[in-house]
């Protein structure tokens, strides 16, 4: 650039010189002097003087021309940036504002003058104390107050007043200082979030109503239980009360008077003390239902393998003669996580299931094992008993359902419902297949960690 | 054989009708004295101006009673010193492990369920009788009593 400038300098030097030099030449032709040629060297003295004139004169002009440029040029500079930088502040979707130390306004953006209907050129000079509330304003200028003293942006919540309502903001404020550190602007930025405050005011909402609907319910649960458990204490005392006296005084009558009667009326007697058991019975596996559904849960180890064999000692000690025989296979290593008592009952009705459905089969065989179905770990116990007919599988596990008539096969139906009740407070699943004269597979589950089971686990 | 008179605390005639038959068929000939509620047995066992006081050889106290409870009835008896020594055995319906359990905790000396059926009862009346009137050596009262 230097050396450019100097090559300038020389040219317009060289030139200068060669005017004044032809100037001078033809002056003194004019005035009857010997004619010389324009590039006679050497060039007089006032050649050379005139030349260095003309050059200092050219020299400032281009050096005054320079500095005009390039003010215009600075200015010009200034006003695009300032123009660019309100173009950014004017679209954006947040409300900015410039306010002095002493709160009046120096400038807002597109937004505040939409949302505040007032005009940029209006609002300077005013304070918030001409546009909103005492308080309202009162507030601003203390955020504002705090974000000088604080000397760093700090963000708060501000709420301002619109058409439709109050809306909340998320404001940051921070202060602008001079070149000399001086703070004597409070810039603020502030985006709406009254949607999001509704949606977590909503939010808030929902959860208290869950949680007054969550208190409900387990009130309810409590309410439910307790008259299950009233409910279960009346039929161990009350309703087996009339009944052994039915069977009581039946039985009284056959010890006693059972020679004033003919042999119908023997028979008659017989069938009263018979029902008498079963209603006994029936009350039983109520209590037991009622029972399997609401003690308590104690999750520990459970060996289903020896649980399983201690039954099938017990079913085999009860009928030693059984005829005909079953053959019998407990897998080994079948391992639960559950509460063993009702456990021990799951197994106690399937297996004591499978051994009385079987009593009709010659070659009768019932199997106890577990298999990974659909990625889950699920014991059954399998028999080739009487079977059922798969229409009605969704009524094996309902209390009081029987698919068999007393006759073929004894039993109060209420057996399979506490086995559904203990699966399900497990947390696992049961299911049944089966086919009529060809015998019944009972599949249940026992997840070890599910968060419903421990949920189960916990109810009162 | 303790030929002190027993005591059924039943508010049920018809259970009092067939225990009373169960202990004379097993052949006790024991006096027995029916108390139809925890009130009653309260008033036998602690008499007011000075009666003179039930001694039993045998208390046989339901639960489910009107008034006062059968467990709250053996509390005070297990309280009182006059009485603590008594043989109280639990004849009731209920198989709720809680009154199992609060029974022994307040020191009943048996719990027994009352079956549904006659003959298994009328088995139970007479190893009951047995057991607490002929094999059992009764605590004398006066170490009983501390």
């Amino acid at each position: 650039m230097r050396q450019r400038t100097a090559v300038a300098l020389i040219v317009v030097l060289i030139s200068a010189a060669c005017v004044a030099d032809l100037a001078l030449s033809l002056a003194a032709s004019s005035g009857g002097g010997r004619p010389t040629s324009a590039f006679a060297v050497p060039l007089r003295m006032e050649a050379v003087l005139l030349g260095c004139v003309a050059l200092a004169a050219t020299w400032a002009a281009a050096h005054w021309q320079a500095a005009y440029t390039r003010d215009r040029h600075t200015l010009e500079q200034a006003r695009e940036d300032a123009d660019r930088l309100l173009k950014v502040i004017d679209n954006t979707s947040a409300v900015i504002y410039l306010r002095d130390s002493d709160g009046r306004y120096l400038l807002v953006n597109r937004q505040y003058e939409e949302l505040f209907a007032i005009k940029r050129s209006d609002i300077v000079g005013l304070t918030d104390h001409d546009l909103f509330p005492a308080a309202l304003a009162d507030d601003f200028r203390a955020n504002d107050l705090k974000a000088l003293a604080h000397g760093a942006p700090i963000q708060m919540e501000e709420v301002a007043p619109h058409a439709d309502g109050p809306h909340t903001y998320i404001t940051v404020k921070y202060p602008i200082a001079d070149a000399a550190g001086r703070a004597y602007a409070i810039c603020g930025i502030s985006t709406d979030i009254t949607v999001l405050k509704h949606a977590e005011e909503e939010v808030r909402q929902l959860n208290t109503e869950l949680e007054l609907r969550v208190r409900d319910r387990t009130a309810e649960l409590e309410a439910s239980t307790r008259e299950l458990d009233a409910f279960a204490y009346s039929v161990s005392h009350d309703l087996r009360a009339p009944l052994r006296a039915v069977a009581g005084f039946s039985e009284v009558l056959m010890e006693d008077y059972a020679e004033l009667l003919d042999e119908t009326g023997r028979g008659y007697l017989r069938r009263v003390l018979a029902a008498t058991d079963r209603m006994g019975q029936l009350i039983d596996d109520l209590l037991g239902l009622s029972r399997a559904s609401r003690v308590e849960l104690t999750r520990r180890p459970a060996d289903l393998t020896e649980l399983s064999e201690a039954i099938v000692a017990e079913l085999r000690a009860a009928e030693p003669d059984r005829e005909p025989a079953v053959r019998i296979d407990v897998d080994r290593g079948l391992e639960a996580v559950g509460d063993s008592a009702l456990l021990r009952l799951v197994l106690q009705n399937l297996v004591g299931n499978a051994w009385k459905f079987t009593a009709k089969t010659p070659d009768a065989r019932i199997h106890i094992g577990a298999v990974e179905r659909d990625g889950e770990h699920t014991f059954f116990v399998r028999d080739n008993g009487a079977g059922f007919d798969m229409r009605y599988r969704d009524k094996l596990f309902t209390p009081f359902q029987r698919l068999h008539t007393f006759d073929e096969f004894a039993g109060s139906g209420i057996g399979l419902a506490i086995v559904g009740r203990v699966v399900a407070r497990h947390g696992g699943r049961v299911w049944a297949e089966g086919e009529p004269g060809t015998g019944a597979v009972f599949y249940f589950t026992l997840p070890v960690s599910s968060q419903q089971a421990v949920q189960e686990g916990t109810a009162p | 054989m303790i030929d002190a008179p027993i005591v059924l605390v039943e508010d049920r005639p018809d259970d009092v009708l067939l225990t009373r038959r169960a202990f004379a068929r097993a052949g006790f000939d024991n006096e027995l004295v029916v108390l139809p509620d925890g009130e009653a047995c309260m008033t036998a066992l602690f008499p007011e101006n000075g009666g003179r006081s039930l001694s039993p050889a045998l208390i046989l106290l339901d639960i489910n009673l009107p008034k006062i409870g059968g467990l709250d009835v053996l509390r005070r008896i297990r309280a009182d010193e006059r009485t603590c020594h008594l043989t109280v055995v639990m004849l009731t319906t209920s198989t709720e492990r809680r009154d199992i359990v609060d029974s022994y905790r307040l020191g009943a000396n048996s719990f027994v369920r009352k079956p549904v059926s006659y003959s298994e009862f009328a088995d139970t009346v007479r190893i009951l009788g047995s057991y607490w009137l002929a094999i059992n050596e009764p605590c004398p009262p006066e170490r009983g009593r501390r």
